[in-house]
């Protein structure tokens, strides 16, 4: 009985480690892009991850800087404990001490830290800066799994190699290293996986163009991970067990007898490492070339334009045209929200030339001096295609248009399943949220503004009011509605509608049209009491460098057919007369879910920027309906 | 035979963090020697080694090797090899390849040393584990291991850094053998450190005691042993009796109220000495309450095997007392010394004089 328990309990263990990773496995064969949804196998992710330049670029950037931030940390930390071992034990201590502090350190001290002493020093944000991140943490570690190696051993193991004839640098390499190795390796491991595992320290220190495989995910947060990185996530994951299981093997063996002349697999894998992790860098330094170019790119600095765009929100290929037709290199960079994006550019981190902030984010920037006004003469697409109603819209947040050209724009609105709600419940209005028939059921937006925008407007509010009264009405009907809330989410909405999980949701009008296409059980609609239209812009920082390219490469995302390229690919509303008039699908072209007749509602309203006193109060509303 | 001079230190001192390890150290060493260096620990014995040895520089004075002055020669461009406290194998490396390491930083062919290795593990008795890995190795074997890896190399001294520390007694008695046999056949001069006495006593051609970075004596086992040349070593070599004594004259002692002959002369008259008497000399005799001479009482009696060791109390003075004749505890004994046994030596004006007496002398 005992056993059975034990087994069981084993078993648990094992399952609740690996189930995560089983699960990944099976979605990267999945051909739905839906992770809630089984669409038939298929190894398309897998190719096509192979034929993704980023991925691709962020797989090299991601093992080149793993290896040689091992590597380098390495070396410097076998120096360091020779010298450290030499040291009077006070010493030593305190020198341990200092050196073991960093690994406290909470990552995002260190990464903040590290992106100050950069900037203070001027150094550009890039590979280099990275690398050199990542050299600095990985010290640690690499002394601390070398140093118990080298204070075991005995110092006449040294004596005893210059005893017998060698001079002190061959002692050091026959006798001493090969006696660290053991712990070099490890240390140089560890060092390894710590890097490729990093994204805090990462994401303080990178700079426009540059991305690790971490970073680069987490810029794909808001259009959902693309089925790609399930497929090289997996990929990894084999990779390494199956390294993990050779190493195991071979050390089983050399442990029994060691053959004659032959070579363990443990002795040949530094060498392999090393061989395999020079290829990469030098591949990632040549051939993707974006650090290379950008060390010697002074001279054609002027001919650059530094990009910083949500993940996924623009087609590659646009970038190619353009690059192919003005010899105007694009160093793209991606943010995952207005809030990591803001500071970035606040600080002149990187010097950004063109930024694409939501609505109520250039308010802010605009009140903080951050932006400068647009040159409307060099954008004559942007003048003649970019339609009026939305230039009205925009004018919410920025008055006069004078600082930003609408990019994509969308509603929110209601996804309901058209099988789980009864025909007879009116779902074109935001009250159905409150309906107890459907306990469980609903999912809310997890984002402060969007949830209280669909309280303050069912209320008959604005949904920028600063009005206290009305924000704690507000406030008690979303406490009203909570308990008929299955989940506050954001991604999640999509998934679990294409799933059947849930029979209404709040959602983006962008996502709603991809979900229908799923599950055609799905329809969007637009409460009649009005709702959220939100409008993502194209801004210039003040700090810019490249004004004149950014203008150019501005208007040229305004032409019809290059507008077109990117609608199909972000597939949210473009603002783009011109291309809206290209769209070949007449269903698209008509959608209702991603052009509905503006006319016909009387309350679209767009977010503004409210103030920082006003967004500490709707986050303690926000903290007092979660807790409530 | 006449004996040629090998390695000479002159006016060698050392000190570490202001404290003196080593203070005008002189010393000869000849050729075919086996040398011991024996003192207690923080003597300053394993310093002169490593002095010789090239891994410490003297603050002051000179090595001489062959007539050559090596005093800043590295280690590597030394002809010695060491034979280390703790073996300081390479662990990462199989007994053939521990052994041939030095061969190989010579440049010596493989044929050589294979010949070398093989010859090598022959002299140590190891033949048939040139592969196996050191640390499957007994510490006996290790031992082997590290002293054939010095001697491939022909050095013309080998110096050994209390070798035997680490080893059980029974091994430990067993390659005392082998060392000797081994320097019989090299025909190298050995330089051993150690604080075992009876090791030293064992093995030695010369001794060297030294305590507090100055020589105490200089002298054959049999010399060190039998005539102590002051109380350090007398204590420091065996057990012994050491008593204050006093000079009457030539070939007369006076101890603790006794007269005792001795064949002592040169001393003067009247005058306070140091007596040292082996406690396997002193000879006892059962007495009655009213006998005269140094009579005491046995208060302690314990069996070592080959003799009694016993405690005598007599004259105020414990005495230890080696011998194959037991007296119960309580025994009334009368103490008796051959005069030949009796060893006297000038008493100390101080500490330092102690120390220092002995040490201008070179053989």
């Amino acid at each position: 009985m005992t056993k059975f328990l034990k087994r069981v309990y084993i078993f648990l263990i094992v399952f609740f480690m690996y189930a995560p990773i089983a699960v990944m496995v099976v979605q990267s064969f999945n051909r739905s892009k839906s992770r809630g949804h089984w669409g038939g196998f298929t190894t398309q992710w897998y190719l096509s991850m192979f034929g993704d330049r980023s991925i691709m670029a962020a797989l090299r950037n991601t093992l080149s800087i793993a290896f040689l931030s091992s590597l380098i940390a390495t070396v410097i930390s076998v120096l360091a404990c020779l010298a450290i071992v030499q040291m009077k034990r006070r010493t030593r201590r305190a020198v341990m001490g200092v050196t073991n502090i960093p690994m406290l350190n909470a990552d995002i001290v260190t990464g903040i830290s590290m992106m100050l002493l950069f900037l203070s020093f001027g150094l550009k944000f890039g590979y280099g800066s990275i690398l050199i991140a990542h050299i600095t943490f990985n010290i640690p570690y690499v002394i601390l799994s070398i140093m118990p190696r080298l204070t075991a051993l005995d110092k006449s193991y040294f004596e005893a190699a210059l005893d017998l004839g060698a001079s002190p640098v061959r002692a050091f390499f026959r006798v001493v290293l090969p006696e660290l190795m053991p712990g070099v390796i490890s240390g140089m491991l560890m060092a390894f996986t710590m890097s490729i595992d990093d994204f805090i320290i990462t994401h303080f220190t990178k700079g426009a163009g540059v991305d690790t495989l971490s970073t680069k995910i987490y810029t794909e947060v808001r259009k959902g991970i693309k089925p790609e990185m399930y497929a090289l996530s997996t990929l990894i994951f084999v990779v390494i067990l199956i390294l993990l299981l050779l190493l195991n093997g071979s050390r089983s063996k050399a442990g029994r007898k060691k053959a004659p002349g032959g070579r363990s697999i443990l002795e040949i894998a530094p060498a392999a490492f090393l061989v395999a992790g020079l290829a990469v860098s030098a591949c990632s330094l040549t051939a993707c070339g974006s650090a290379g170019e950008e060390a010697g790119a002074e001279a054609s600095e002027s001919n650059v334009v530094y990009v910083y765009n949500w993940g996924e929100y623009i087609d590659p290929d646009v970038i190619e045209l353009f690059e192919e037709e003005t010899g105007i290199r694009v160093v793209y960079d991606e943010f995952e929200t207005n809030e990591i994006m803001y500071p970035r550019v606040a600080a002149g981190a990187s010097r950004y030339d063109l930024v694409c902030p939501s609505d109520y984010m250039i308010q802010k920037m605009i009140q903080n001096q951050l932006l400068q006004p647009l040159d409307w003469m060099l954008l004559p697409n942007a003048s003649g295609y970019i339609g009026e109603k939305y230039m009205a819209q925009a004018r919410s947040f920025d008055p006069g248009n004078r600082y930003s050209v609408p990019y994509c724009w969308g509603t929110v609105g209601i996804l309901y399943n058209k099988t789980l709600v009864d025909p007879e419940d009116d779902m074109e209005s935001w009250d159905i949220l409150w309906n107890p028939r459907y306990k469980d059921d609903i999912l809310m937006q997890d984002s402060v503004r969007d949830a209280f925008m669909v309280a303050l407007i069912r209320n008959g509010a604005d949904s920028n009011t600063t009005d206290p009264a009305e924000l704690e009405a507000a406030l008690s009907s979303l406490m009203e509605e909570k308990p008929l809330v299955q989940a506050y989410v954001i991604d999640e909405v999509r998934d679990k509608m294409i799933a059947g999980e849930a029979a209404i949701g709040v959602i983006y009008s962008g996502e709603a049209l991809y979900t229908q296409e799923e599950n055609p059980d799905l329809e969007y609609v637009i409460p009649r009491e009005g709702t959220n239209l939100w409008i993502d812009g194209w801004v210039i920082p003040a700090g810019a460098e490249h004004v004149e390219n950014a203008h150019r490469f501005l208007d040229f995302l305004c032409r019809p057919e290059i507008a077109l390229m990117n609608f199909d690919y972000i597939y949210y509303s473009t603002p783009n007369e011109g291309a809206h008039a290209l769209i070949e699908d007449e269903e698209v072209r008509n959608s209702p879910v991603l052009f509905p007749e503006l006319s016909q509602y009387d309350n679209l309203q767009t977010f503004t920027y409210l103030g920082e006193a006003m967004d500490r109060y709707y986050n303690d509303l926000w903290i007092r309906l979660k807790s409530y | 035979m006449e004996r040629k001079e090998l390695i000479r230190l002159e006016h060698v001192s050392k000190a570490f963090d202001g404290q003196t390890v080593l203070d005008d150290l002189n010393l000869v060493i000849h050729e075919n020697e086996f040398v011991t260096l024996l003192g207690p620990s923080g003597c300053g014995k394993t310093t002169t080694l490593r002095i010789i040895g090239g891994f410490e520089k003297p603050d002051s004075g000179r090595v001489i090797l062959d007539g050559r002055d090596i005093t800043s020669l590295a280690p590597n461009k030394r002809p010695l090899n060491t034979v280390f406290q703790k073996y300081a194998l390479f662990t990462h490396m199989d007994v053939a390849e521990n052994i041939a390491f030095g061969l190989k930083i010579a440049g010596r062919d493989k044929a050589f040393i294979e010949d070398k290795i093989h010859y090598a593990l022959k002299l140590v008795n190891l033949e048939g584990l040139e592969h196996r890995s050191v640390s499957s190795l007994s510490g006996g074997q290790q031992q082997r291991v590290a002293i054939a890896r010095a001697i491939v190399n022909e050095p013309r001294i080998l110096l050994l850094d209390e070798p035997l520390g680490a080893l059980d007694l029974k091994l430990r008695q067993d390659m005392q053998y082998e060392l000797i046999r081994l320097k019989n056949e090299l025909g190298i001069t050995f330089i051993y450190v150690t604080h075992d006495q009876e090791e030293a006593l064992t093995m030695s051609d010369a001794i060297v005691v030294m305590n507090q970075g100055y020589i105490q004596q200089i002298g054959s086992p049999e010399d060190i042993y039998n005539e102590p040349e002051n109380a350090f070593v007398a204590d420091f070599i065996g057990d012994s009796n050491i008593i204050d004594g006093t000079m009457i004259r030539d070939r007369l002692v006076r101890i603790l109220g006794q007269e005792f002959p001795c064949v002592d002369t040169g001393f003067g008259t009247e005058q306070p000495v140091d007596i040292v008497i082996r406690p396997e000399d002193v000879e006892l005799t059962a007495a009655g309450e009213a006998d005269g001479g140094l009579t005491g009482e046995v208060t302690d009696v314990i069996f070592k095997g080959v003799h009694y060791e016993m405690c005598v109390m007599a004259g105020g003075f414990e005495w230890l007392v080696h011998s194959t004749r037991m007296f119960g505890e309580g025994t009334r004994v009368r103490i008796g010394v051959d005069p030949f046994n009796i060893q006297i030596m000038n008493k100390p004006a101080s500490e330092d004089e102690e120390a220092v007496s002995e040490n201008d002398q070179i053989r």
